[in-house]
């Protein structure tokens, strides 16, 4: 489904992304981990096309298709969903607004109608009740004024609602407590399916625990270092991430 | 004959004791003109809406003070910040007074206007600086700079810092019925120099005073400047103060002013960020009653990009007293990622007393973060209500409250003597009695 | 008035002002100029009795003294008031019955989308359309004389009600008030009259449509609205002229009277044309909007400003009576080479009064956008409030946004907070947007909807989907 080939990109002058060569296919949970500064948030920006980063070498490529000249939404319509490490508030914009407006969007890129108004209810009453998220907060301002755990739960909720190809969490696990993180895996473990894929990029094994992978891959200084399956998550919790880099060194 | 009469026809006498041919001189005549030209600001201007001259011009200053008035350090002891050593340049009635004086020429200058203007050693520096940045349009500036001739001079060199702070003093005798001051300063700070100054203007007696001084700050790259003003006049003392201040970048330059006394204070800040990375600071805390006047009006003047400006103006006005806070911010198109941000908090604590404000934002660059806010209201009650029930009477509690809210300005004051007498001005301003020393 | 999304996007695609056609109807114009003969002559036209023909020359003398302001922070060529021509009304004598309205004039209320019949049938809405200097049309005058309520052309009302338009004109906003009230006050050729008796709720919004059709005119419409004790009533107003590359003068007076415990909820949605890409033509907007409240009564003001080449307007309230409030709730656009200077004034004369100011301007292109208020607390209104809050979008970098306010208390009690603040669009929110698949232009629509929204919920329904629609338009193209 996703092919990264020889990625690289720089922002400014600063060179992040060093040769990353990655495939998930369809019904694949990968994680992706690294010590601070690595670059996968980085990774995860330029897979959604995010214009800072310029792509210097290697491409991205979706279900065959180069993505190169995709703007970002258009790999939204495509079916890529960012769950962003750092929401973004919109004020006045409520929830449900913005999401109706995404997925009226999306569909218009598929040549569909707009979405008639009760099914739209009736789609954000069962995300919701998914996420176990209150219908008052669905009228609130997007992200604004949101605790840690309400942005990353609203983010697995848009999630859900716009049912994408290919979901990356980006941190989704930073600033939730534990009661919040299992609801929201809960809620990424129901969207799986053999036609999806997912990417998980963390800093700790913890997430892990609930989201399960089928594969693990290390990040270090713009490269995949190392790969492996479920056990190389452990590996790491226990040795942390210095004896990798030392032996990239070597 | 009214007061812009008298002062255009003084400025023939003032030509015999200065020299003509000095190009200083040129800048005089030309700063003349304009106030020849304007006159006095009126109710009229904009910026002069809610203050007015009128009264001012009605009495008969004399523009020259007799010479040589003397006064015994023991009995002007207490306008210095004497629990510390300092630099002092101390001015009687105008006149430069060696006798209170400290200055010095080590390392840095630390000396008097007068010098620096007639010196050929201070000629380069004075050719680069002087008048630079004052305004050439306003007509209370050009009338200082028309009769620029005394006050303080500071050079402080590259990577230098002064032993200790400077203050600057102006006394007045009221040797005369009435007396107007028109002292000029010129503060220099060069590459990662840094200084400290105390400036405050004091009448002895209750004769009427008009001082109009115009002070130019340079902070060159990297430099820190800290100006403290203290304005606890006496009420027959009026202050018309103009601050020009310059800044390159990454300098620092921060700006407290304690308004407590004074018949009618008038305070003209101007910054101008000439550089990149500037930090500008201005607080002030103003405490007046009966019927006195406080007019702030700040200008930051945002030129280049990634520059910061920080306001806090606090007020608590009482009797008859008015206020005026007049905050202008402006951010020009290239200054992009300016932070600007301002606050003015006032308290009425009568029926008579009065607040205009007007917080002024003119942006024209589009990635910036600006704020201004501004509340006039009353002490909180739930507050008020706490401290009573903790046995505080309902006179103390209150005193108390605006105590702390006034004080709180005093956290970025440096210097930790000046802030002990700062905060005891407050409490005595206030009536509160803490027991203890802050 | 639902419209599609599909509507709206050909309506992106157009680009240019919409509302910029010029209908050719037949009218009668007077000669260009400005003097004494031509007060008389208007009065005269209008036939008006001798009370208010002197009222006209009074103000006419007081504003030949006058000059016109400059301290706004716009910048334009004065207009020169002898090349203006200060009556023109469509020819055929302004019937009363719709069935006998000029067919060209059906056709442009059509084209500005407030098709008199259909309006009449749909909706809950009681009109009054301006053409150039004459009232045309007003809609559902029957239903509204049943329960009492008076709304009719302001020339109909000298004629018909003399007691209250003397009673009340130029109570709230004098003939000395200002350079262009004079004006107005000397000139003034036509405008809504609206009179809600004692006890009623008035049952539907009262509407007036203005709209500047011939070239080389002004339009000085004056509007009285009083709401009688206990009653309330919600006014709307629109604007629109045709795309020309002269710049018209439009100077309207627009006067309120909530007695004790009215409402008057007034909304304006203002679209003049603003002027081309290159900032030619366009309409000068020079507006006085005042209300006066008494005890225990409301004035809310809500206004949507998009168009207009300069703008000059401040709806303000004069919180005369005891606990009376006053609201102001503005959403100010400008583009291109547009100039707005707006806000409002706040005066607090009474006890336990309120006010609440709530201003978005959003600036882009070349243009220049102020906001300036004032907020005055007398000696003698104890318990004053006052909530103010002053937000500002930018987009693109050649634009500016300004705020001015005053704010000046002379009483202990008064509560007064104000807050500013300066934004622009976040590249990280429209990347987010992006990411859920909306693209850029949607994005800032959505943003800016956002900005505006505490002014936007204020709107009536109706004219809320027109100014969430007007809004996109104007911000067309601004972000590259």
């Amino acid at each position: 489904m996703l092919k990264i080939s020889d990625l690289h990109a720089r922002v400014d002058d600063k060179e992040i992304l060093k040769g990353i060569n990655l495939e998930v296919k369809a019904g694949e949970v990968h994680a992706i981990m690294g010590p601070n500064g690595s670059g996968k948030s980085t990774l995860a920006a330029v897979i959604a096309g995010k214009e800072e980063f310029e792509v210097t070498k290697g491409s991205v490529s979706l279900d065959g298709e180069n993505l190169e000249d995709s703007a970002p939404e258009e790999r939204a319509h495509k079916g890529i969903f960012l769950s962003f490490q750092y929401p973004v508030e919109i004020p006045g914009v409520s929830v449900t607004n913005f999401m109706k407006t995404a997925i009226n969007e999306s569909r218009k890129a598929r040549g569909l109608e707009d979405m008639p108004a009760n099914k739209m209810l009736k789609l954000i009453r069962e995300k919701s009740e998914l996420l176990e998220i209150d219908r008052k907060f669905l009228s609130r301002s997007l992200n604004e004024g949101f605790s840690g755990g309400e942005k990353k739960r609203n983010e697995i909720f848009q999630m859900a609602m716009l049912e994408p190809k290919l979901a990356i969490l980006d941190e989704t696990d930073s600033g939730l407590d534990i009661d919040a993180l299992r609801i929201v895996a809960n809620g990424v473990n129901k969207l799986k399916s053999k036609d999806n894929a997912v990417i998980v990029i963390t800093h700790y094994q913890r997430l892990l625990e609930y989201i399960v992978p089928d594969f693990v891959h290390v990040i270090h200084d713009g490269k995949i270092v190392k790969s492996g399956g479920k056990e190389l998550a452990l590996e790491l919790e226990e040795k942390g991430y210095d004896w990798l880099k030392q032996e990239t060194v070597v | 004959m009214d007061l812009k009469d008298k002062l255009v026809s003084s400025f023939l006498a003032f030509e015999d004791k200065v020299d003509v041919h000095n190009p200083v001189h040129d800048i005089r005549s030309e700063a003349m003109k304009t106030f020849e030209a304007k006159g006095f600001p009126s109710k009229k201007e904009e910026a002069w809406k809610y203050t007015s001259l009128n009264t001012l011009q009605k009495i008969d200053f004399s523009i020259f003070p007799k010479e040589e008035n003397a006064l015994e350090y023991n009995d002007v002891k207490k306008y210095f910040l004497h629990e510390i050593d300092s630099y002092k340049i101390v001015f009687i009635d105008g006149i430069y007074s060696s006798y209170l004086s400290e200055t010095t020429h080590d390392g840095v200058d630390i000396c008097l206007m007068s010098a620096a203007l007639t010196k050929p050693m201070y000629k380069q520096v004075i050719d680069v600086y002087f008048n630079k940045i004052a305004s050439k349009d306003d007509s209370l500036t050009s009338l200082n700079t028309a009769f620029s001739r005394e006050g303080a001079y500071i050079y402080i060199p590259k990577n230098k810092m002064p032993k200790k702070p400077v203050e600057i003093l102006h006394l007045a005798t009221g040797n005369e019925a009435a007396l107007m001051l028109q002292p000029r300063s010129l503060v220099i700070v060069e590459e990662n120099a840094e200084l400290q100054v105390i400036e405050r203007h004091q009448s002895i007696t209750g004769n009427e005073v008009l001082t109009n001084s115009v002070t130019e700050i340079f902070a060159a790259k990297n430099a820190i400047v800290d100006y403290y003003k203290v304005q606890n006049d006496a009420d027959t003392a009026s202050l018309i103060d103009n601050t020009y201040i310059n800044q390159k970048d990454k300098s620092v330059v921060n700006v407290h002013t304690f308004s407590f006394g004074g018949k009618l204070t008038r305070n003209n800040l101007n910054f101008y960020q000439n550089g990149e990375y500037v930090d500008s600071t201005m607080k002030g805390v103003t405490i007046i009653g009966e019927k006195q006047h406080v007019d702030h009006h700040t200008l930051v003047h945002h030129i280049e990009p990634n520059c910061e400006s920080h306001q806090d103006y606090k007020g608590i006005y009482g009797e008859n007293a008015t206020g005026v806070f007049n905050g202008k911010i402006i951010v020009d198109k290239i200054a992009q990622k300016t932070n600007a941000f301002q606050q003015n908090n006032n308290i009425l604590v009568s029926d008579k007393a009065t607040i205009n404000t007007k917080p002024q934002l003119e942006i024209f660059a589009d990635d910036v973060k600006c704020s201004h806010g501004c509340t006039i209201g009353q002490l909180d009650e739930d507050a008020l209500f706490y401290l009573q029930s903790r046995g505080i009477p309902k006179k103390e509690a209150r005193a108390l409250l605006m105590y702390a809210f006034a004080n709180n300005v005093l956290a970025s004051v440096r210097i930790p003597e000046l802030k002990v007498r700062i905060n005891k001005l407050i409490a005595k301003k206030l009536g509160v009695n803490l027991g203890f020393d802050l | 008035m639902a419209y599609t999304e599909e509507e709206l996007k050909k309506e992106l695609e157009t680009k240019e002002y919409e509302y910029g056609f010029y209908t050719a109807i037949e009218s009668d114009t007077f000669p260009k100029g400005l003097n004494e003969g031509i007060v008389r002559a208007i009065s005269k036209k209008k036939n008006e009795p001798q009370w208010m023909t002197d009222w006209r020359l009074e103000a006419f003398r007081i504003w030949e003294k006058m000059e016109e302001p400059d301290w706004a922070n716009v910048h334009y060529e004065k207009p020169d008031f002898q090349a203006i021509s200060y009556y023109s009304a469509p020819k055929k004598d302004p019937n009363r019955s719709l069935d006998d309205v000029d067919p060209e004039l059906l056709a442009m209320y059509k084209k500005l989308g407030i098709s008199v019949d259909e309006q009449k049938k749909l909706q809950n809405v009681a009109v009054d359309i301006v053409v150039d200097s004459v009232s045309v049309a007003t809609t559902f005058k029957k239903t509204l004389g049943e329960k009492g309520i008076i709304f009719m052309p302001i020339s109909e009302a000298i004629q018909e009600h003399p007691e209250l338009v003397k009673k009340y004109m130029g109570t709230v906003v004098p003939k000395t008030d200002n350079f262009y009230a004079a004006l107005n006050s000397a000139v003034f050729t036509d405008g809504s009259f609206c009179y809600i008796p004692k006890g009623v709720r008035c049952p539907m919004e009262l509407s007036t449509y203005f709209r500047i059709n011939e070239g080389g005119t002004g339009q000085f419409e004056r509007t009285l609205v009083i709401a009688d004790e206990s009653s309330y009533v919600s006014y709307l107003e629109g604007c629109t002229a045709p795309s020309r590359d002269e710049n018209q003068l439009h100077a309207a007076v627009v006067e309120l009277i909530a007695l004790d415990n009215a409402e008057i909820k007034y909304s304006t949605v203002q679209n003049w044309y603003p002027g081309n890409k290159e900032g030619k033509g366009g309409v000068y907007n020079f507006v006085t909007k005042r209300g006066l409240c008494e005890n225990n009564s409301k004035i809310s003001w809500t206004q949507v400003e998009t168009g207009s080449a300069v703008t000059w307007k401040y709806p303000s309230c004069i919180l005369k009576g005891n606990n009376s409030v006053g609201e102001f709730y503005s959403i100010a656009v400008t583009n291109n080479f547009q100039q707005a200077d707006t806000g409002t004034k706040m005066i607090h004369l009474g006890k336990n009064t309120k006010s609440t100011i709530i201003s978005k301007g959003i600036s882009a292109g070349k243009s220049q956008n102020s906001y300036r208020g004032l907020v005055q607390i007398g000696s003698r209104a104890e318990n004053a409030r006052n909530f103010s809050q002053c937000d500002s979008l930018l987009m693109g970098n050649e634009c500016g946004a300004h705020t001015f306010p005053y704010i000046e208390v002379k009483n202990k009690t008064a509560q007064i907070e104000h807050e500013a603040t300066t934004s622009k669009i976040g590249e990280d929110q429209i990347f987010y947007c992006n990411q859920r698949g909306i693209n850029t232009e949607k994005a800032i629509a959505l943003i800016v909807n956002g900005f505006s929204k505490e002014v936007l919920n204020k709107l009536p329904m109706e004219f809320a989907v027109e100014a969430q629609k007007l809004l996109e338009i104007s911000l067309e193209g601004s972000v590259g």
